[in-house]
């Protein structure tokens, strides 16, 4: 009831937007209607081999981005989104009288703000509201990009972030120079795909034997020892369930606000053109999960059978940042952009420590701990360059030192190449992309083709590809970082979708 | 006596060719001032991408600019809706993507790109004068028109190493342009027609840029013209993209 009559107030706010807005110039409405239907493509990558071949999403979106300007100096900003996900999800009788388990939806709020220009002095705006940020001059991997977390719930839209209320001051002190200063006062995690969990869930047999467990992040030694207490077990008699994982949340305190400050210069550079560099600090948490604790509870059963429950913890380091990014664009046509990123991240050490309990006894000798995250600092990178050819071929190249969710945790911090290539026809009607992100390190791939046909101005039929490429199977499963990056189930599945836009 | 008549004869049809020159060049400066010659000017417009078989799409964009080197241009409708790109100098270019919410620089190596499918390129979009960068030749001339021939200057590499331009007399208004590529193969043709009053300012308010390879032809039609607004400097930088989205 409570949600349908925030539909009715949302679509109430639009519709008074889009009237209002074609009389007083002062308003401006605009959006999308978007629908996603998503193909699975493969049929070994879900939880049970053999799942496949089926849809994976039906999705319809409706956003809207009002904005009003009451004044010059003055604008208010609501952006926000439908999501209809298009799929039954009614199981029990009592379910077939709720619409929103025959026809499930969610309502965000991507942006709500106020801005102010020009005041308390000329040089300075400020902003006030739910805001998203983006820092950084790479494209998409950006690792001085820190205020907002990042939204993987949906891993195709891999450039979406979690919305984030804060406090935005910006000074313009000088034509080549901008600082900005930002406070978010309460930390938000990154939203995981919902392949996430198949990162911590046991793998069994197709006659449902135990295969494989998760590897904590500990030392080998200790990893083998664990696997001894279960090495004179038939795998058929363990009865391991897929780990609870706890979330351990940083409480509302001062101390938890996350603050960043950065410095935007413009510098000449001769002939050679000119160059926007900037400085910025940031002081918050690391955005994706570190495996905290774990607790493997072993209890006999009936019969010859253990039961094996695993409970673990994940948290939220805190981390510091100290960011470059430069952006360098010669004043030759011959010669390609270039742009960089450096983020010197100096971690909070985060001390892994599991505990085996046999029959609701504490096994003090299987008690381990081990570094997970060093407080050693460490960097992540990216340093690309663009090029057009022949007018019609944009290419873009970026090699990228640590993914998103990368932390310098057991797992390390990885080496990436990441290309992509566009290429227009029919005076922009029609564009191919390829674009696809390699790990140098264990060889994993993921593709991304994409054909995007503008049917006529503001629609956009879309058709492509995501598939992941690399082994499913740890490629050492003695070690935490043995599992293959794309190519381990939980990263995701390949889909094949269909996407039509129209845009407002 | 004979060498001094030759050297006289050579010097004055040397200086009648500079003088012509001069002329030329002249008209060139005044076309691109009456095109461009106020403070500032803002303008409503509609193009029309009309491909070879007949199609067409429209896009509305509203264009700011102050001086000649200084442009922004908003989107407001399409699928290209909520972007924006500031020129604030032959190459420096700037464009608001609302999809990833960022502003990015436009390296000079993508100038040559097309301007949002439009017939013209973004290095069109950021130096629309001429004289700065092209010295002018008289080909001929009737009653109505100038026809010049525009070749860059020295240390200039526009897109388009020849271009013919016909001005019209009086009004020094831009005429018929024809642009050539370095073959000398005629790459496209612009004309301007329908004269307008715009509240006391009158110009050409339809543009038609063709690409004769291909056909395809891109119409603007100026909606309203307004010039010398007031508009500040503080309008063409990355704070007023970023305060746009």
């Amino acid at each position: 009831m409570k949600k349908r009559r925030v539909l009715y107030i949302f679509l109430s706010m639009f519709m008074f937007g889009i009237c209002v807005a074609q009389v007083e110039k002062r308003l401006d409405f605009s959006g999308y209607l978007q629908s996603d239907i998503r193909f699975i493509v493969e049929d070994y990558r879900g939880e049970k081999t053999g799942d496949g071949y089926r849809f994976e999403l039906n999705r319809n979106d409706i956003k809207g981005r009002l904005k009003w300007t009451p004044h010059d100096k003055v604008q208010g900003v609501v952006d926000a989104r439908f999501r209809f996900y298009g799929f039954n999800e009614s199981e029990r009788l009592h379910d077939l009288f709720r619409s929103t388990k025959i026809e499930p939806y969610d309502f965000q709020i991507n942006e709500a703000y106020l801005a102010v220009r020009g005041a308390p002095f000329h040089w300075m705006d400020f902003r006030i509201g739910r805001i998203i940020q983006t820092w950084g001059t790479a494209d998409m991997f950006n690792p001085t990009d820190n205020l907002n977390s990042r939204d993987f719930s949906d891993p195709l839209d891999y450039t979406a972030k979690v919305p984030n209320q804060m406090v935005e001051l910006a000074f313009y002190p000088a034509s080549f120079l901008q600082v900005q200063v930002v406070w978010v006062p309460f930390f938000k995690p990154s939203l995981l795909p919902p392949s996430a969990q198949l990162g911590f869930s046991v793998e069994r047999t197709l006659d449902n034997c135990f295969l494989r467990a998760p590897v904590p992040p500990l030392d080998r030694g200790q990893i083998e020892l664990l696997q001894a207490l279960f090495a004179s077990i038939p795998p058929c008699d363990l009865n391991f369930t897929n780990a609870e994982v706890r979330i351990v949340k940083p409480s509302q305190s001062l101390r938890n606000s996350q603050v960043g400050a950065r410095v935007k210069f413009t510098a000449g550079l001769g002939d050679f053109g000119d160059m926007d560099f900037s400085l910025s600090y940031y002081y918050g948490r690391f955005s994706f999960p570190i495996a905290y604790t774990a607790v493997a509870d072993i209890k006999r059963a009936a019969g010859s059978t253990l039961d094996v429950s695993y409970t673990a913890e994940v948290m939220y380091p805190r981390m510091q940042v100290a960011g470059f990014d430069f952006s360098l664009s010669p004043e030759s046509k011959q010669v390609p952009g270039f742009f960089g990123e450096l983020a010197l991240i100096f971690p909070e050490k985060v001390v892994f420590g599991l505990a085996v309990l046999q029959n609701g006894r504490i096994q003090e000798s299987l008690f381990m701990s081990a570094t997970n995250v060093p407080r050693t600092p460490f960097i992540k990178a990216t340093a690309g360059l663009d090029y057009t050819i022949a007018r019609r071929l944009y290419l873009n190249f970026q090699y990228v030192r640590g993914f998103f969710d990368e932390f310098n945790d057991r797992y390390g911090i990885h080496n990436y190449f990441v290309p992509a290539l566009e290429t227009k026809f029919f005076e922009d009607e029609l564009k191919v992309r390829l674009a696809g992100a390699w790990n140098l390190d264990d060889l994993s791939l993921v593709v991304f083709p994409e054909v995007t046909w503008v049917a006529v101005p503001s629609v956009e039929i879309v058709l492509g590809s995501f598939l992941y490429l690399g082994d499913t199977k740890p490629l050492d499963p003695m070690s935490y970082a043995g599992r293959s990056k794309f190519g381990q189930k939980a990263a995701g599945r390949s889909v094949a979708y269909l996407k039509a836009k129209y845009s407002w | 006596m004979k060498t001094v008549a030759t050297v006289t004869v050579l010097g004055l049809w040397v200086s009648f060719a500079f003088a012509q020159q001069e002329d030329a060049q002249k008209i060139l400066e005044k076309m691109d001032a009456v095109n461009y010659g106020y403070d500032d000017q803002t303008m409503e417009l509609r193009y029309t991408i009309r491909d070879f078989d007949g199609s067409e799409k429209q896009y509305d964009i509203v264009m700011y600019q102050k001086g000649t080197n200084k442009r922004l241009i908003r989107f407001t409708s399409g699928e290209v809706k909520g972007m924006a790109t500031l020129v604030v100098g032959p190459s420096r270019m700037f464009v608001y993507l609302p999809g990833y919410n960022k502003v990015r620089r436009v390296a000079p190596h993508a100038m040559s790109q097309t301007f949002a499918g439009s017939d013209f390129t973004m290095d069109e979009i950021s130096n629309p004068t001429y004289s700065p960068r092209y010295n002018a030749k008289l080909l001929k001339e009737d009653d109505n028109f100038w026809y010049l021939e525009l070749v860059p200057k020295e240390g200039e590499k526009p897109l388009y190493p020849k271009v013919h331009v016909a001005v019209q007399k009086g009004t020094y208004w831009q005429g018929e342009t024809t642009y050539f590529d370095a073959s000398g193969a005629k790459v496209k043709v612009m004309t301007c027609s329908e004269p307008k009053d715009f509240g006391g300012l009158r110009r050409n308010s339809v543009i038609v840029l063709r690409d004769v390879r291909t056909g395809h032809s891109t119409r603007l039609d100026i909606l309203s013209f307004k010039v010398n607004q007031g508009l500040k400097d503080s309008m063409f930088t990355e704070r007023e993209l970023i305060w746009g989205r």
